[in-house]
């Protein structure tokens, strides 16, 4: 009888073992850390992979820091970080992030708590004079120059013999000569000059800042647009293409490649970034050549002009000093990288000391044996240092309403005159 | 196994009680553990319904305000002159297409307006090979991959729908929402219209509401999953899906319980007339249940209870039946021990109070019993007595015949003193009212009786008493001794002619002893007729016998009082009676 009640007892608590229930353990939440250091920018091709070369560097030296590049589209970047910055909060929001050169402004104006002063960082003087303006606020050096958005005419010199032009000739024109090339040349090879697109003025911004002038006066605040000299004959050069009806129109960036691409325009007046486009297509390789960007017929107008570029901001947080110190030490102070950079992916820096490099007089056969780098970087140094003020796209969108009044018939100083009225009454 | 089988027999009241426990706790928690996890798990199903169903609604309407948007957004760029001539138109001058251009733009980003809460882009192509995108990024760029595509033939072939397709191909799953572009005076498609938004973005509609085992799915008429926050399903065609969805909505219910993928679900459906869609929310009972309900710390606490009851009832019934028990096993030894011993009052108050009972019911039959056998006793003594009493007519008859010969042959003192000892001997016998009378009474009237016979039969017996002086006055039944010398005198010598007859009374210990001894003829003693019967017509009393005086000494003062006799043919016979000392007469005995 025991024994049964042995066996009872002891098969009663090996079932109550098994049924013990096994307990969940808790997640682990993320920490800030300090030693990580997150990065946006955007397009993989260019700036994302002159990150990467720079993190690889960086982290043999510092193997105790953590780098994340982060790839965002450019908008996405700048609705974050309006979102994150108005709100007060850093939560979310990276270490390092890339900002367009022409929105700066509004940025570190609207938030200069918010950015971490590199003044110590990187020696300024050791960048390009154009690029410390809209990096800078208030005597505080808050930007790391990035690259340059140093602007060359890219042509078909095959058009151009057919022409009957040369490179040569496009040396030092202003922008009524390039027109008038650009006549010849669809006359006598049914190809337009340009393409552009109705919605984006960059060509205007081109255009002034060869004459040193913009949208705002020099306190970037005030509109500058009525009674603009520059402005003027941008205005009337850009209606000229129109009238002479050298232009094939683009409505996106893919359609803007694709007209060059597809040999349907003679030449791209823009910014040295088009290179690895143009380049995209080689069966043309040979038929390019890049000519100095034409000028606009103004007192000191200079044939080198800029069309975007970015610079690297530090954003105060948790890892900012680590953030500073990645930046100094590598697009800031290291010639290496900017050689390795232009080798392999053909972005010009605006690092002066690593301009002289042999990456730099390398001659390229696509472009007919020419030294682009090097012509790009002497035209660097001839830029207009301007200060894109705050409100560059937002009187831009004025802009490209008056621009279709004006092409409608407006005359230019009615069109510049209400285009001020309007961007002072919204800028107010 | 006797042992065993002992040992069940000796605990079967505790095994069948506790066994009848354990079996009733176990079954009533089973019962309640099964049926509080159903009910739980039934109403939880009910709760969850009712929630889904609103989430449901709340999906289609979010749907519903989607599909509303994409449809405004299509209609206007249908309606659009500038698109039209932007799809349809061939090159013009600079300043014309330029225009044309810009006004595309606009009228895009005013179209787009109606989808700005989206993240998605709009793009249309042209027969003049233009296209327009609102953000190139978001889908495939080029206009000859998108010509190819089936989607864009699925269009054509249906011109005047809005379609919703899924774009797997081209990376991450795309849902495009497309129309052909129609020109309505002539009825010629002059483009087509694109609306593309990742499905990973579309779900965002629902995907809030959806959990482990709480799967949404968008299930377009042909049977295809849409979209579904299960991307292995996404594509996916599941037709017998579609038609439960579609008898749910005929039957205007609000879930059914079906069997799919090897799994029990709950399957909620909703239908969108606009998109000819079906909203799906498969709720998967198992994982939902199993993080809901935790069915094993239930059980396992239902499982302690069971075990505390247990232990609990064994101990107490161990207890109750231990005393139970033990009461029953003495009551069975009982009888063994001559029903005089009692019962042991343990245990519970039933228990003791059973025991009290028997023990009072023992001593109340003991009472009864010893009752019984006095009167009995009683009743045989005095039968007895009464048998002893009966003088035998012939007795009188003869010993008269002899007194009347006597007188006739002028012996006259002889005949005087024959009537004297028959007076004596009848005084005694029928005149004492006593039960006992003393030694020296009883031998007065032996001798009385000696005398009679001798008178009778001559006085070639020899009678002779030797009474021990202390015993004289002690005690004796009434009328002991005579049976034993009649005998002798009527049987001891049938074959000797002559001889003697001893009476020896003394005391020895604690014992009055008569010895009767006769030099006679002796017998065989046999042992069924110890005693022999007594011959009548000779005898003083008709009824009584030496059996009978061994009887009634028994009778009257125990079995270790009695008669012995030993006897050998030819030597004679010795009888030896032992009595108790009764020193009075009123013995309380009788």
């Amino acid at each position: 009888m025991k024994k049964m009640m042995m066996l009872l007892m002891a098969s009663v608590l090996f079932l109550a073992a098994c049924s013990g229930s096994d307990s969940a353990d808790g997640g682990g939440g993320s920490e800030q850390d300090s030693n990580k250091v997150t990065i946006w920018a955007w397009d993989p091709n260019f700036n994302i992979a002159a990150l990467n070369m720079a993190k690889e560097m960086y982290e043999k030296e510092n193997p105790d820091v953590e780098i994340e590049i982060v790839e965002n589209a450019q908008a996405d970047i700048v609705q974050k970080l309006n979102t994150g910055l108005s709100s007060g909060t850093s939560k979310g929001l990276p270490s390092i992030v890339l900002i367009e050169d022409y929105r700066a402004q509004s940025f570190l104006q609207a938030y200069p708590d918010a950015f971490h002063d590199m003044s110590d960082s990187f020696n300024v003087d050791d960048f390009a004079e154009y690029k410390i303006a809209p990096t800078s606020f208030d005597g505080k050096q808050y930007g790391l120059p990035f690259d340059s958005g140093v602007t060359g005419l890219y042509v078909r010199t095959d058009y151009l013999e057919e022409a009957g032009y040369t490179l040569e000739d496009l040396q030092g024109i202003d922008w009524n000569e390039y027109i008038e090339i650009g006549k010849k040349v669809k006359e006598a090879t049914g190809k337009d000059m340009i393409t552009l697109d109705p919605n984006d003025l960059g060509l205007i911004r081109l255009m002034i800042q060869t004459a040193g002038a913009w949208y705002m006066e020099e306190d970037g605040v005030t509109p500058a647009l009525a009674g603009n000299e520059a402005l003027k004959q941008a205005f009337e050069a850009y209606k000229g293409m129109m009238d002479a009806d050298i232009v094939k129109p683009n409505s996106d960036w893919s359609q803007f490649v694709a007209n060059f691409n597809s040999g349907d325009v003679a030449s791209v007046p823009t910014g040295n970034w088009i290179t690895p486009s143009v380049k995209a297509e080689a069966s043309q390789s040979g038929k390019w050549a890049v000519a100095p960007i034409p000028k606009l017929s103004v007192e000191g107008a200079v044939n080198a002009s800029n069309l975007g570029g970015s610079s690297w901001y530090v954003l105060n947080g948790d890892s900012s000093e680590a953030a500073a110190d990645f930046l100094g030490k590598t697009f800031g102070s290291n010639a290496d990288l900017y050689q390795q950079l232009v080798t392999e992916i053909g972005a010009i820096g605006t690092y002066k000391p690593a301009s002289g490099g042999e990456a730099y007089e390398k001659a390229d056969e696509f472009f007919g044996g020419q030294k682009i780098i090097s012509d790009f970087a002497g035209w660097t140094e001839e830029i207009q240092g301007l200060n894109y003020g705050m409100h560059t796209y937002a009187i831009e969108d004025i802009m490209i309403v008056e621009m279709q009044n004006y092409l409608n018939g407006k005359s230019i100083d009615d069109v510049l005159n209400d285009a001020q009225a309007q961007a002072e009454a919204q800028l107010k | 196994m006797g042992r065993m089988i002992e040992k069940f027999n000796d605990h079967g009241l505790f095994i069948k009680m506790f066994l009848v426990m354990v079996v009733s706790i176990i079954a009533v928690s089973v019962t309640i553990t099964y049926s509080t996890i159903r009910m739980s798990e039934r109403l939880f199903m009910d709760t969850f319904s009712i929630t889904n169903t609103k989430v449901i609604h709340q999906v289609k309407s979010n749907f519903e305000t989607f599909s509303n948007s994409v449809a405004t957004a299509a209609n206007e760029v249908q309606q659009s002159g500038t698109i039209k001539n932007y799809l349809s138109q061939g090159d013009t001058t600079s300043l014309e297409m330029a225009k044309l251009y810009y006004n595309t733009h606009v009228q895009m980003d005013r179209a787009h307006l109606n989808v700005d809460d989206y993240e998605l882009s709009m793009m249309v192509t042209g027969v003049n090979g233009r296209s327009f995108s609102t953000d190139r990024a978001n889908w495939v760029a080029d206009e000859e991959q998108i010509a190819a595509l089936d989607l864009t033939k699925n269009t054509l072939e249906e011109p005047r729908k809005l379609l919703y397709q899924l774009d797997t191909e081209n990376g991450a799953p795309m849902i495009v929402v497309t129309k052909a572009l129609i020109e309505r005076t002539t009825d010629s498609i002059y483009g087509a219209f694109y609306l593309s938004i990742r499905e990973s973005e579309f779900k965002r509609f629902y995907s809030s509401f959806t959990s482990e085992g709480n799967d949404l799915l968008i299930m377009k008429a042909d049977g295809s999953v849409l979209s579904s926050n299960r991307a292995d399903m996404i594509g996916d065609a599941a037709p017998e899906l579609l038609n439960e969805a579609a008898e749910i909505e005929e039957e205007g219910i609000d879930f059914r319980e079906i069997e799919w993928q090897d799994t029990r679900q709950i399957m909620l459906a909703e239908h969108l007339p606009a998109l000819d869609m079906y909203v799906v929310n498969l709720i998967d009972q198992e994982v939902v249940m199993d993080n809901l309900i935790n069915t094993k710390t239930v059980v396992a606490s239902s499982f302690l209870i069971v075990l505390a009851a247990v232990s609990i009832v064994f101990l107490i019934s161990r207890r109750m039946t231990k005393s139970l028990s033990q009461l029953v096993r003495e009551i069975s030894a009982l009888s063994k021990n001559n029903f005089d011993q009692y019962v042991t009052a343990t245990g519970s108050f039933e228990t003791k109070q059973l025991a009290y009972a028997f023990n009072d019911m023992l001593d109340e039959l003991h009472n009864y019993v010893e009752e019984l056998i006095q009167t009995q006793k009683k009743q045989r003594n005095a039968e007895l007595a009464a048998l002893q009493r009966q003088i035998n007519p012939h007795f009188l008859y003869n010993t008269l015949t002899s007194v009347k010969i006597m007188v006739q042959q002028g012996n006259k003192e002889k005949a005087a003193d024959t009537v004297n000892a028959l007076i004596s001997l009848l005084q005694n016998a029928v005149g004492n009212v006593h039960e006992t009378m003393t030694v020296q009474a009883e031998i007065d009237n032996l001798k009385s009786y000696v005398f009679i016979n001798q008178v009778r039969y001559g006085e070639r017996i020899q009678v002779s008493y030797f009474i021990a002086p202390d015993c004289e006055e002690l005690h004796v039944p009434k009328l002991i001794i005579q049976p034993f010398i009649e005998n002798a005198f009527f049987h001891a010598f049938n074959q000797k002619t002559d001889g003697f007859i001893h009476i020896i009374i003394f005391k020895e210990e604690n014992t009055l002893v008569c010895e009767i001894i006769d030099n006679g003829d002796g017998m065989q003693i046999d042992s069924r007729h110890a005693l022999p019967d007594s011959r009548r017509n000779r005898q003083l009393f008709s009824g009584i016998g030496v059996r009978n005086v061994h009887e009634r000494i028994k009778l009257l003062y125990g079995s270790e009082f009695g008669v012995h006799i030993s006897s050998n043919p030819g030597e004679g016979t010795h009888i030896r009676i032992t009595l108790p000392i009764i020193s009075s007469n009123n013995n309380p005995k009788i």
